[in-house]
């Protein structure tokens, strides 16, 4: 049985429909207690097959350490989205509900390669010297949270200083718990900062300036 | 089991230069309901937002008395097909910049700022920035904000599974974001500052016929305790006068709305609480400047109401901005 319905088939397919360069769907599963792997291949190669630009790669997490580590994927399920290079687009866990909207706008960017930010956070993000990681912790019902995720892939997309792993804070609890997320969206940045809310991206530049300097 | 939901790409409409037929100040229910309505009619619209659009109703889990939908509905859903429609229309939004003063010009003329140092001016305004939920202004309220504290059980219910947790406030809005909680929770413990609740009664009906909550009245709470995050709610049973401490591990408050009015607080009639004064055409005492929705005086807080003050406003603004053609 389909994921995607006919009307959301038929919106991807528009969405999609304009890619300026091919994009990859690297997908990690795992036989270690993964409740959606089936599901998010299966997501995967549905959204997939709306564009000839897309396509997708299947590796298991555990059997191929190699490739994981080429994408620098620690845990799965896990998607990397990859244009015509690897911009650092990552999504962990299924992105179902108002996530399936944080998966569109990645594979639009990644294709793209043009973040869409104001001229004063990407002349920030040009400067950076540091890695950053930005993880932004999602649950497929909220709301607020595609904002918070796609400006971390925007500031992906506009740094090769920068990572951004979306996690749908349900499927990796430990992670979760780790960082008290008890609320979402939280974006947390190498980390230690950590900014509560859909912040605006001044926000997000603030927290990373202050999470490098300690 | 899983459903995809797709947002219009956010906030990435092209803004056009010039003047504005209608700029609205805010994209909730009203908002959007004025938007579909001049847009249509060939005005130049624009709405300015905050936050995402959607407002308030858009992190109702389901609404149940919108009418059209026998089965409910989603409210993400539900305003995210309203905006759908508005710039179906042509309207241009504009998401995450808030609006920090309304400086009218002169007759046809009024200027909005924005935080994000932009200068709009359309030739009516619309206000229609809704409320926010009220804080308690307790100790440990702010503290625990995402630890344990939160005001939007669409967004952090799932977080509370098999956990206990507490709703602060009875009424419509707690009953209601509550149940949606006792899907995941143990047990959730709702504490009411009345003797009595507001809510309607079928909320009422089946709150206390779930088999995994606790309505409790003349509740005053003082504090949310906690460490790493939340372990307590500390309360004052205003009858008895004792204070008891409720084990909990996550805090819901829903203890009303104050409306978001204060950036035209010194342009505008407001009443005592801070709602904007508006007459039946929606029009405030400035002319050209409209009020619509949950910041408006005597507005019961109801999507359909919020609708209905949407479509007035457009209508008004329809003769104002013939009557400034001549």
């Amino acid at each position: 049985m389909a994921l995607l319905n006919d009307e959301i088939i038929k919106n991807v397919t528009e969405m999609l429909a304009d890619l300026a360069n091919d994009v990859r769907l690297v997908v990690f599963t795992t036989k270690n207690g993964c409740e959606y792997c089936k599901e998010i291949v299966q997501l995967a190669e549905e959204v997939a097959a709306t564009s000839s630009k897309l396509t997708t790669e299947v590796y298991d997490f555990d059997a191929a350490p190699d490739k994981a580590a080429e994408y620098n994927i620690t845990m799965a399920p896990a998607m990397a989205i990859v244009g015509k290079r690897d911009y650092g687009l990552r999504y962990y866990g299924i992105p179902s509900g108002h996530e399936f909207s944080t998966l569109m706008y990645g594979i639009q960017r990644a294709s793209q390669g043009e973040p869409d930010l104001d001229p004063p956070t990407l002349s920030y993000l040009s400067e950076l010297t540091q890695s950053v990681n930005i993880q932004v912790f999602v649950t497929p019902t909220c709301p607020y949270c595609p904002r918070a995720a796609i400006l971390a892939y925007d500031m992906a997309v506009a740094s090769d200083k920068v990572v951004a792993d979306i996690v749908e804070s349900m499927e990796f609890p430990d992670l979760a718990n780790r960082f008290s997320v008890m609320g979402v969206p939280l974006s947390v940045i190498n980390e230690t900062g950590r900014v509560e809310g859909a912040a605006p991206p001044h926000m997000i530049v603030d927290a990373i300036k202050a999470a490098l300097a300690q | 089991m899983f459903d995809f939901t797709l947002s219009p790409e956010p906030s990435k409409t092209e803004i056009s230069d010039g003047l504005y037929d209608v700029v609205i100040i805010g994209a909730g229910a009203a908002g959007l309901t004025t938007a579909i309505y001049t847009a249509r009619d060939g005005l130049k619209t624009l709405i300015l937002e905050r936050e995402s659009a959607g407002g308030l109703a858009a992190t109702t889990e389901m609404i149940e008395n919108y009418p059209g939908f026998p089965d409910g509905v989603n409210g993400a859903e539900l305003l995210d097909r309203f905006r759908k429609q508005a710039e179906r229309f042509g309207a241009e939004i504009v998401e995450f910049d808030e609006v920090v003063k309304v400086n009218p010009l002169k007759a046809g003329e009024i200027e909005v700022h924005t935080e994000g140092e932009q200068v709009y001016t359309g030739k009516t305004v619309v206000i229609a920035t809704g409320s926010q939920p009220k804080k308690l202004n307790v100790p440990g309220e702010k503290e625990y904000y995402g630890r344990g504290v939160s005001y939007c059980a669409t967004c952090d219910g799932p977080f509370f599974k098999d956990k206990n947790v507490v709703i602060i406030g009875a009424g419509n809005s707690g009953l209601q974001e509550g149940l949606q909680v006792l899907e995941y929770a143990k047990h959730v413990t709702f504490l009411e500052f009345l003797p009595y609740t507001r809510a309607e009664h079928i909320l009422q009906e089946r709150v206390k016929n779930h088999p995994k909550s606790t309505l409790l009245f003349n509740q005053q709470v003082t504090a949310i305790q906690g460490d790493k995050t939340v372990t307590g709610v500390v309360a004052v049973d205003r009858e008895t006068k004792k204070e008891h401490v409720y084990p909990t591990d996550g805090v819901f408050i829903y203890v009303g709305y104050s409306p978001y009015s204060a950036f035209v607080a010194d342009l505008v009639e407001t009443n005592r609480w801070g709602y904007i004064v508006s007459d039946k055409k929606m029009r405030t005492k400035v002319p050209g400047l409209y009020a619509i929705g949950d910041v408006r005086a005597d507005n019961p807080a109801q999507l359909s109401v919020s609708v209905g003050d949407g479509a007035k406003a457009a209508l008004a603004i329809r003769d104002f901005i013939l009557e400034l053609q001549g």
